[in-house]
């Protein structure tokens, strides 16, 4: 491999030595939820040694974001790897993290733009990010995403790199589906002009009609949080969106583990028998899960009995797509990646996207306390703050933002994070 | 709170602390210091034009505005430089930008936005819920970037404003966006239309493109003379002339820019300084900033702002079909583009360096508001650039309001000692 491609693949390798070693682990002793953490594991490790079969190989692949519309890539057998998946660890701990947030302080970039998004920058910038094939970037939901994604494409290791990005109108309307559907199908035709791949409308149907599934029963599972107590505590929230909004989307090995799930929600709930015991609080983190919350969430449970029921990224809208024509296929594709998808969902439009699944989430899970995290990089919701707030008010629901940056526990620390949640939970009586 | 050029109190709101001055034949630039009290400084040059010109650029509610006004005239504020006027204008209507101009404090606006929204947005809307935009009959606005779009969700919960509508822009430049926002721009016209009771027709519509195409050719007249060795106006000048262009009737604003190039005509050159300079950057509606910058002894010649030159370079097509999608090509595709569109950098970038070249500039400024996000990237791009080609790049970030004027003085003199002739 030329030495280059392997310093590009060089956290990849990482990664890939150190799932292996949880797949051997959750393997031998499996424990109660080996069965559902195991193919999470192996999802991570299956894409990771793909990117390197595609590099060693010289096969085409992508870099790309979930909200591009991932059953297309999979009905074109065209891989791909989400850009910024590098700073979460392929969803564990980042070794690197600190090292690499002292490298993104040196860039030319403000210090109060996203830290996530400087961090994606800083990988091409540090040589770690594998050369794709080509980039489809993203539009949405925010600024940031826009102006990384402009950064990335001037960049001198990926200024020769094809670029497409699918353009996200405002609204929610018909009329926008049916344009992002349009911005897909050039999104196709691009891919196809730069990678010699092509998509069979049949091969697309059966890579649709398996999300549906899996959506399906993601949506069902979502209802089994609703329970009191809820069944399962905090990662398994997050965890139906790595399944099948990551590329592979439309494996049928992946219906099997979304059945699993639902599985044994029901059996907890049937038995009374929670992950998590003595559940007092329940609470909506409305934000993706940050890549420290493994030291905060666990402390939230034991300390107060408080469970996250829902993310922003655990939360399931999604509506089966027709799949009888191809134009069907496209605009249901259009509006479960522009309408439903989270932080897209709520962020590219106006606040009341947030409002109203504030509104349906509170009364749907029962929750005591809506947690707007405050991350430093959500300027348009840390500008909503007010309208959740009262929203908030008026269902007679807690609301809490602590002002954090979700990829830098330097920003806010956690036990400045505890602090704060602990009077809040004291001056509400909650806990 | 009074000036000594005969202030009046804003008409429309008591609440409102802005104020309108009394037009001499010397260009007026408005302070309002921290102890309240108002700074009036004088231009070098003599012309009553520039003077009314820079008095529109440093107060909200100027002469022209209030006569428009008492003719029963309407106004609808917008707040973005891809905001199509052209459409206001041929409604009959007077197409007004949003600033914060004077604003001094955030307190009312602090309760819906937050300290790490930029501060444009936080200072416009704390000047709309103190009443300062009561001469507001409608407010039309762009998802233009994530803190200036929330101010729509507020604004329509929080201000009196009888017409609110948001479009969406598209974030590229291609075909597809084109007729987006061509449709964006028919509904929005057909909603002028039903709430004012008025016709749009496209002839109506075309007029509206000839009348802001000769205001944009008269602007690029003032640019090209500011290509000369001795620039017959400063930068902190020229940036309130483009400012006034969006806050006064346009055939106003043409008479008095044509009356400007006149008096420019027998002006003295600057001759005393010591090195050329653009500024490039997002919102910078305050020649006082300008001003300060000039101060230390550098000229701006030129600049990449959207209160600036990327207001006019291009002309909207007059003679096309359809004048909507003439306009809709102009704003999403055609106009100099801001960070907020996608793939457009290299345009951006070529841009700047045009400007360098014909404008014999010696060194830039970009300078970005704190927390935005777009320059923020925009940023890491120009320094690479600038670095492979050897130029100079000054990287400033600033508040909306003028503040840290030491600091600023100190960066630019270094600046100026590593660039100036």
């Amino acid at each position: 491999m030329d030495p280059k491609d392997e310093q590009r693949l060089a956290r990849v390798f990482e990664e890939i030595a150190t799932y292996g070693l949880y797949e051997e682990a959750l393997t031998a002793s499996p424990g109660e939820l080996g069965h559902i953490h195991l193919p999470l594991v192996r999802n991570v490790l299956r894409q990771h040694r793909e990117t390197v079969r595609c590099v060693e190989e010289g096969i085409p692949y992508a870099a790309s974001y979930f909200t591009d519309a991932p059953e297309i890539f999979t009905a074109m057998d065209l891989h791909w790897y989400h850009l910024i998946a590098q700073s979460f660890g392929g969803g564990g701990e980042n070794i690197h993290m600190m090292d690499d947030l002292e490298g993104v302080d040196k860039l030319a970039v403000a210090n109060d733009v996203c830290t996530l998004l400087r961090l994606a920058l800083y990988y091409l910038d540090a040589g770690v990010l594998p050369m794709p094939t080509v980039l489809v970037a993203l539009n949405e939901p925010c600024d940031g995403v826009i102006g990384l994604h402009e950064a990335l494409r001037r960049h001198k290791e990926w200024r020769h790199l094809p670029v497409f990005t699918p353009d996200p109108p405002y609204f929610s309307d018909d009329r926008s589906i049916e344009y992002f559907a349009d911005e897909l199908k050039r999104m196709v035709e691009f891919l196809t002009k730069h990678t010699g791949k092509t998509l069979d409308t049949g091969r697309l149907r059966e890579v649709v009609e398996e999300t549906n599934k899996q959506y399906a029963l993601w949506v069902e599972y979502d209802e089994l949080r609703r329970s009191v107590p809820c069944p399962h505590g905090y990662k398994l929230a997050m965890a139906p969106f790595s399944l099948v909004q990551t590329a592979g989307a439309g494996d049928p090995e992946h219906t099997q583990w979304y059945s699993d799930l639902v599985a044994d929600a029901e059996m907890r709930i049937q038995q009374n028998r929670p992950e998590v015991p003595n559940q007092k609080i329940r609470l909506l983190w409305f934000d993706v899960q940050p890549i420290w919350f493994d030291s905060l969430a666990p402390w939230l449970e034991a300390e107060w009995g408080a469970i996250v029921v829902l993310c922003m990224f655990g939360y399931a809208p999604y509506t089966q797509i027709d799949t009888s024509t191809e134009d069907s296929m496209f605009s249901g594709l259009a509006k479960r990646n522009l309408i439903d998808p989270p932080m897209v969902r709520q962020a590219r439009g106006v606040a009341d996207n947030f409002l109203s699944d504030i509104a349906r989430i509170v009364k749907d899970y029962s929750i005591d306390v809506v947690v707007w995290p405050g991350h430093m990089g959500h300027k348009d919701g840390a500008a909503s703050v007010s309208l959740m707030r009262e929203a908030c008010r008026d269902l007679g629901v807690a609301f809490l933002t602590i002002g954090v940056d979700q990829f830098d526990n330097r920003y806010t620390t956690i036990d400045q994070m505890k602090d704060r949640m602990s009077q809040f939970f004291t001056a509400m009586g909650l806990g | 709170m009074q000036a000594d050029t005969g202030e009046t109190r804003c008409r429309y709101d008591p609440r409102c602390d802005r104020s309108a001055i009394a037009i001499s034949d010397k260009a007026v630039s408005v302070h309002v210091t921290a102890t309240g009290t108002v700074r009036i400084m004088e231009s070098k040059l003599s012309s009553k034009a520039l003077a009314e010109l820079t008095t529109a650029a440093q107060t909200l509610t100027n002469p022209e505005v209030e006569k428009w006004r008492d003719q029963g005239g309407r106004v609808v504020g917008y707040f973005c430089s891809s905001f199509p006027e052209e459409v206001v204008t041929a409604a009959g209507m007077l197409p007004f930008r949003i600033r914060a101009t004077g604003s001094r404090s955030t307190e009312l606006s602090d309760s819906y936005l937050s300290s790490i929204n930029c501060s444009f947005p936080r200072h416009a809307f704390n000047v709309a819920l103190s009443g300062g935009y009561g001469f507001l009959d409608g407010l039309a606005m762009l998802n233009s970037c994530d803190n200036i779009r929330r101010i729509y969700d507020h604004w329509k919960r929080q201000v009196d404003t009888r017409f609110v509508h948001i479009m969406s822009l598209p974030r590229k430049a291609e075909p597809a966006q084109v007729s987006w926002f061509r449709d964006e721009l028919t509904n929005f016209r057909g909603l002028l239309e039903q709430h004012y009771g008025v016709d749009i027709t496209d002839e109506r519509l075309r007029e509206a493109v000839k009348l802001h195409n000769e205001a944009r050719s008269l602007l690029r007249r003032l640019y090209e003379l500011r290509k000369a060795d001795h620039p017959p106006i400063s930068g902190a000048e020229s940036l309130a002339v483009t400012v006034a262009s969006t806050a006064m009737p346009k055939k106003r604003f043409v008479e008095l820019l044509r009356g400007l190039l006149g008096d420019l005509d027998s002006a003295e050159g600057i001759k005393d300084y010591r090195a050329r300079l653009m500024v490039v950057g997002g919102i910078l509606d305050d020649p006082e900033y300008v001003k300060v910058i000039e101060d230390q002894g550098g000229i701006v010649v030129t600049d990449s702002l959207c209160f600036g030159s990327r207001l006019f370079w291009k002309d909207v097509d007059e003679h096309a079909d359809d004048p909507l999608e003439a306009l809709a090509r102009y704003y999403v595709a055609e106009r100099p583009s801001c960070p907020r569109v996608f793939g457009e950098y290299e345009n951006r970038i070529n841009y700047i360096w045009k400007m360098m070249e014909e404008f014999k500039v010696d060194g830039v400024i970009l300078e970005r508001l704190a927390f935005c996000d777009l320059w923020g990237f925009e940023q890491y791009s120009i320094s690479n650039d600038f670095k492979d080609s050897g130029k100079p790049l000054l990287m400033l970030d600033r508040e909306y309001t003028l503040s840290g004027v030491g600091q600023l003085r100190t960066r630019v003199q270094a600046f100026l000692e590593t660039i100036a002739r």
